[in-house]
This record gives structure tokens, C-alpha cells and sequence, in this order.
């Protein structure tokens, strides 16, 4: 008994280990192998003990050696899946080792590259935009028709053919398409960029998440076009509003940094990757619908799903943030907000981190 | 005597194309192989170019020459060995800096100026001058993928020419335009290349070019240094290497 409660501690990374060491016998030599068997230690641990409070396992005065033989089991099952997964993830995906040196050394670049690089970006940012409008004919109005007449076309099918309206629905509505489209068309643009630029890219260096950057400030830009006429909106709607709206500055700053590191991955990957954009296709497709644009997810989705679903697809959570904090003045869900603050900034750290250990090779593939 | 400093060095550069196609999921799927051929494109380089001086690359095509030089630019870095540019700033002069074709001639100028490391100011301020040496009228107000061929090279040839670099690399450029515009280019070309602290390479396969504007010249063969050294010993050489193919294709020349 005293033994299986602190063997359940160590059976996962002990297995990591294994399966790390068999594909990847260079990286687990001397003194290496010792701190990949800690980082595995402290990653799996962290993991199963997140899977167990969340399932409800009370995690106050938790005393590993008063626990029951079932937790145990299920503690060292659900420890060792974590375990070969994530240990296949790291080995499959990295065909050189992560050093903390490399880390260190990619980090200082970025902060110095973004600060050389930011003019660029506005400047390209904003001739796009002047681009686009003397390209076409009703130029600047699109940015606001074409987004109204979605909001109607929702307004109708869903609020009245469906009957599935909800309160204010037209500004509901136009809140998630707003942000929704903001994330599907960064993301769908980053997949092909590095191709689509190939003429700048051959030809002069620039880190290449600036272009993604740039992408990202015109469609912000865009973003808070619309934004201004959901203002009107919440004036002829005479929605009482509240303080908390605030708080649309700091969801509006996760959402672009979630789609700046979703985007950076898929951007590393679609250089090698001919049919990454038929999937993201498929995917985001799938995740417009499950992420409440035109309904409200807690609610439609019968539960347990509704509430997962809301608290796991971050566009979800944000855009349902956004209507309460907007249109019911409820206060910010400031904790779970934070916690994909975190995500997002690690979601940017792998996706720059890729993007710079790989960029002199994207030339030669282009 | 002072010892004169180098600009550039090279220290045994290799660059190689790994010919990996395009991964598509189905073959990964199916578990194929890749076959990850590798195409040694630069093998060994080593060389040094001193402040003001003006190199000469030659060599036929698929030597080597370009990668070469998109290297030095810092478009990619090499797989092997080390460039070292002592700080100085680089231009790459080729067939267009990279335009964003929607946008007009006049933001491109901006755009590739700062690409290049120059503000925003510095650019506006020589932003005329730029526009008055490319010659293409009023078309610098519209959108760059309605120019003809000349004029894409033009703009390209007055932005590189006009926002002056440290070290500026020369590939195969002066050959573009009208007879008009390659005179005025190689005056151009000749006066930055005058001002003694400004190191240029140039890339051409015209050996009257090379004879003209370079002190030292590098032959270079199948991405490997053939001969380093004054210009008209090593194109003396690479004249006679070149002269039997000459008389190969056409067999009745005597």
C-alpha cells in the first residue's frame, strides 16, 4: 500500500522516459536524461492532478497514502496515457533536441525583431487598407455593409425562421460574427502565407510572423470598424450598459494573441504541407458551428457539453464573454481569461520558436 | 602600411537544397518514403572582400552564384560556416526587391526601403530622387502588377541604387532596360562603386561588365572557388574554359 502510493507518482515518467529513449537515444545521455525525466516528472503530475480536480476529486487536504486503490489505478492509468502521448508528440515533432539555451536565445530575437520589424508592419497594414479601397468600387462601406448584411441573414434565418432568437439578437449576433471572422480569416491566411509572399521572402530577410502580424492588424482594424457600428447598434437598441464593457479591450488583445499563435504554427506547417489548407478548412467549418456565432453555446448544447465546450474552444469562451460583458453587463470571467492569456502566449512562444529555428529552410522549399 | 579591414568574410559556406517534395498527407498516411535528395549548392566557400573593394563572381549557370549571394544578403543562412559582415549594412540588387503587387509603386518604394533597414523618413526624403531615376511617368501611382517587365526592373534597380547600403551585391542587373536605362545604370553603378568605403559584388556573365568595374574576380565552378584573383587573369582563364563549348555547338566555326 505505502509502496503503490508514491510508485503512482513515478510510473508515467518512467514510461515517457522509455519511449523517449528508444526513439531518441541522443537526447537522453548523462546529465540530459536526468532533467527530461524531471521535466517529464513535473509536466505528467501537474497534468493528472489538473484531470483529477477537474473531474471533481477534492484536492484539499489530498493525502496520497489515504487515497483508495481505485484513485490509484486510475491516477496511474490516466498519468501514463498523458505519458506516451505526450512523449510521442515531443519525438515525432522535434527532429532536433529544445535546448533552454535556444529558447533563451530565440526570445531575445523576438523581442528585437518585433521592435525593428513593427514599423514595416504597420506601414504594409495600413497600404493594404488603402489598397482595398481605391481598388474598389464602394470601397471603405464594405467594411461595414458586408458585416451587416451578414447580422441580417443570421437575424432572420436563426431569430425567426428557427425561432431560436435570444435577447437583443441582432447585436448577438453581429458580436460573434465580428470576432468569429477575425479568427477564420487570420487563420485561414496564415496557412498559405509564406507562399503568397513568396516574392518579398526570396529576396530579403524578415521574420516571417511579421507578415502574419501585419495580416493581423488590417483584420483588427476591420474588427474595430465593426465595433463602432455595434456602438450605434447599442444605442438604438437602448441596451443599458455597464461598466464591465471595459473589459472588450482585454478579450479583444487574447483573441488576437490567440490567433497570432495558432496562426504561426499553421504557418511553419503549411510551407511543407500541401493540404493543410483542405483541413483547416474542414475544421474551422466545424468550429463555427461549435462555437455559439449565432447561438448561445451554455445554452443550445445540451450539457455537460454546453459548459466544456464553453470553457475549452477559447473563441467560444471569448465571444460569450464579450456579449455578457457588452450586452448584460455581467462582470469578466477574469480567471479562466487569464489562464488563456497564458495559453496564448505559449501558443505564440512555440509558433515563433518554429518559425525561427526553420525559416532558412522555407526559401529553398518555396 | 595600414592594414586594411575587411568587409565581408566567408569561412567555409555551405549551402545545400535538400529536394524534399512536398509533403502531402495521404503519402504520409501510407507511410512512403521520403526521399530527401540533397543538392549541394555552395561547397567550401572561403573568401574575403575588403572595405571598397569590388568583387567579381563568375562562373556558368547553376554555379552557385546566386545562392551565393542571397546568402551574403542574409536571405537564408548557410548549413555549414560562417559569413561574417562586420556590421555593414546589405543590399541585394536583383530582379525586383520583392513588390507587393497590389499595392502602387510608390508604397513599394517605402515598404522595400524599410525592408532594407532604412526609416521611414530617410526614405521620404529621397523618395523623388528614386522616382525620377526609375522614368516611369505616372505609373508610380498604380499598382505595381500593371507595370511591364522594364519597368519592374527599373523601380527595383532606382530603389537599391538610390538608398545607398554598406555593402551592395550586384546580381546580374545591368543588363535590364532600354539602351537609355542601361547606359544610365552603369554611370550609376559606376559612381557608387567610386565611393571608396562602399564594397560591392557583382554577379554577371558579360566579361566586358567585369573587366570594366571589378579589382579582384571569383570564378566559381559547381559551387566550389575555382580561382581567386585579379581580374584579368582569372578571366583570361575562365575565357579559355569557356571557348572549346563555344566551337562544340557551333562545329563549323573555325
Amino acid at each position: 500500500m505505502f509502496f503503490t502510493s508514491i510508485a503512482m507518482f513515478f510510473i508515467a515518467p518512467f514510461v515517457a522516459w522509455k519511449i523517449h529513449s528508444r526513439t531518441r537515444r541522443t537526447d537522453i545521455e548523462g546529465k540530459k536524461g536526468i532533467k527530461v525525466l524531471a521535466a517529464y516528472f513535473f509536466i505528467l503530475n501537474a497534468a493528472t492532478f489538473a484531470v483529477s480536480s477537474y473531474r471533481g476529486v477534492d484536492m484539499r487536504g489530498w493525502n496520497p497514502f489515504t487515497t483508495t486503490v481505485s484513485f490509484r489505478i486510475k491516477y496511474m492509468v490516466c498519468s501514463t496515457v498523458i505519458g506516451v502521448c505526450l512523449a510521442r508528440a515531443v519525438c515525432g515533432f522535434l527532429n532536433r533536441g529544445i535546448t533552454v539555451a535556444e529558447i533563451r536565445k530565440y526570445a531575445a530575437r523576438f523581442f528585437g525583431d518585433m521592435k525593428k520589424y513593427f514599423p514595416y508592419a504597420v506601414r504594409a497594414a495600413k497600404a493594404d487598407l488603402k489598397a482595398e479601397v481605391t481598388n474598389s468600387f464602394l470601397d471603405w462601406m464594405w467594411w461595414l455593409i458586408e458585416p451587416f448584411c451578414m447580422m441580417l441573414i443570421y437575424t432572420v434565418m436563426f431569430g425567426v425562421v428557427f425561432d431560436a432568437a435570444e435577447e437583443y439578437f441582432p447585436i448577438f449576433i453581429f458580436i460573434g460574427i465580428t470576432m468569429w471572422s477575425f479568427f477564420t480569416r487570420g487563420i485561414t491566411g496564415s496557412v498559405e502565407m509564406v507562399r503568397a509572399n513568396r516574392g518579398i521572402v526570396t529576396r530579403i530577410y524578415l521574420p516571417k510572423y511579421i507578415l502574419l502580424f501585419s495580416k493581423l492588424m488590417v483584420n483588427g482594424f476591420k474588427m474595430l470598424v465593426s465595433f463602432a457600428v455595434i456602438a450605434v447598434m447599442l444605442v438604438v437598441f437602448r441596451v443599458r450598459v455597464t461598466g464591465s464593457v471595459l473589459a472588450m479591450a482585454p478579450i479583444l488583445a487574447v483573441l488576437f494573441l490567440i490567433t497570432f499563435g495558432i496562426g504561426s504554427i499553421l504557418m511553419h506547417y503549411g510551407v511543407y504541407v500541401n493540404d493543410l489548407s483542405y483541413i483547416t478548412g474542414i475544421l474551422l467549418t466545424m468550429m463555427m458551428y461549435l462555437t455559439g456565432t449565432f447561438y448561445a453555446v451554455a445554452k443550445r448544447i445540451p450539457e455537460p457539453f454546453g459548459a466544456v465546450l464553453e470553457k475549452c474552444n477559447p473563441i467560444a469562451f471569448l465571444i460569450a464573454e464579450m456579449r455578457n460583458v457588452v450586452l448584460y453587463g455581467q462582470s469578466l470571467d477574469w480567471k479562466l481569461l487569464f489562464v488563456w492569456c497564458v495559453l496564448s502566449v505559449l501558443l505564440v512562444g512555440i509558433g515563433v520558436f518554429m518559425i525561427y529555428r526553420n525559416e532558412n529552410s522555407y526559401v529553398k522549399v518555396i | 602600411m595600414k592594414e586594411k579591414k575587411n568587409a565581408i568574410e566567408l569561412e567555409d559556406v555551405c549551402i545545400h537544397y535538400s529536394i524534399m517534395n512536398h509533403v502531402s498527407i495521404r503519402k504520409t498516411f501510407l507511410h512512403k518514403k521520403k526521399r530527401k535528395e540533397v543538392f549541394e549548392a555552395v561547397k567550401h566557400v572561403t573568401f574575403s572582400v575588403g572595405e571598397g573593394d569590388i568583387l567579381g563572381i563568375i562562373g556558368k549557370n547553376g554555379s552557385g552564384k546566386s545562392t551565393l549571394l542571397k546568402s551574403i544578403a542574409g536571405v537564408f543562412s548557410p548549413n555549414a560556416g560562417r559569413i561574417d559582415l562586420k556590421g555593414h549594412s546589405v543590399s541585394l540588387m536583383s530582379l525586383g526587391v520583392g513588390f507587393k503587387d497590389t499595392l502602387s509603386g510608390r508604397e513599394n518604394i517605402v515598404l522595400s526601403g524599410m525592408l532594407l533597414g532604412f526609416s521611414e523618413k530617410e526614405i521620404e526624403e529621397r523618395a523623388q530622387d528614386i522616382i525620377d531615376f526609375a522614368e516611369i511617368g505616372e505609373f508610380i501611382d498604380r499598382p505595381v502588377r500593371t507595370y511591364s517587365s522594364g519597368m519592374y526592373s527599373k523601380l527595383a534597380f532606382s530603389i537599391t541604387a538610390m538608398l545607398e547600403t554598406d555593402i551592395m551585391l550586384v546580381d546580374e542587373v545591368l543588363s535590364v532596360g532600354d539602351e537609355q536605362f542601361r547606359k544610365k545604370s552603369l554611370n550609376k553603378m559606376k559612381e557608387l562603386i567610386n565611393d571608396r568605403k562602399r564594397t560591392v559584388i557583382i554577379v554577371s556573365h558579360s566579361i566586358s561588365t567585369l573587366k570594366e568595374l571589378c579589382d579582384q574576380v571569383l570564378w566559381l565552378h559547381d559551387g566550389q572557388v575555382r580561382r581567386i584573383g585579379k581580374t584579368d587573369e582569372v578571366l583570361g582563364e575562365y575565357a579559355a574554359y569557356m571557348a572549346p563549348a563555344d566551337r562544340k555547338q557551333d562545329g563549323r566555326r573555325v
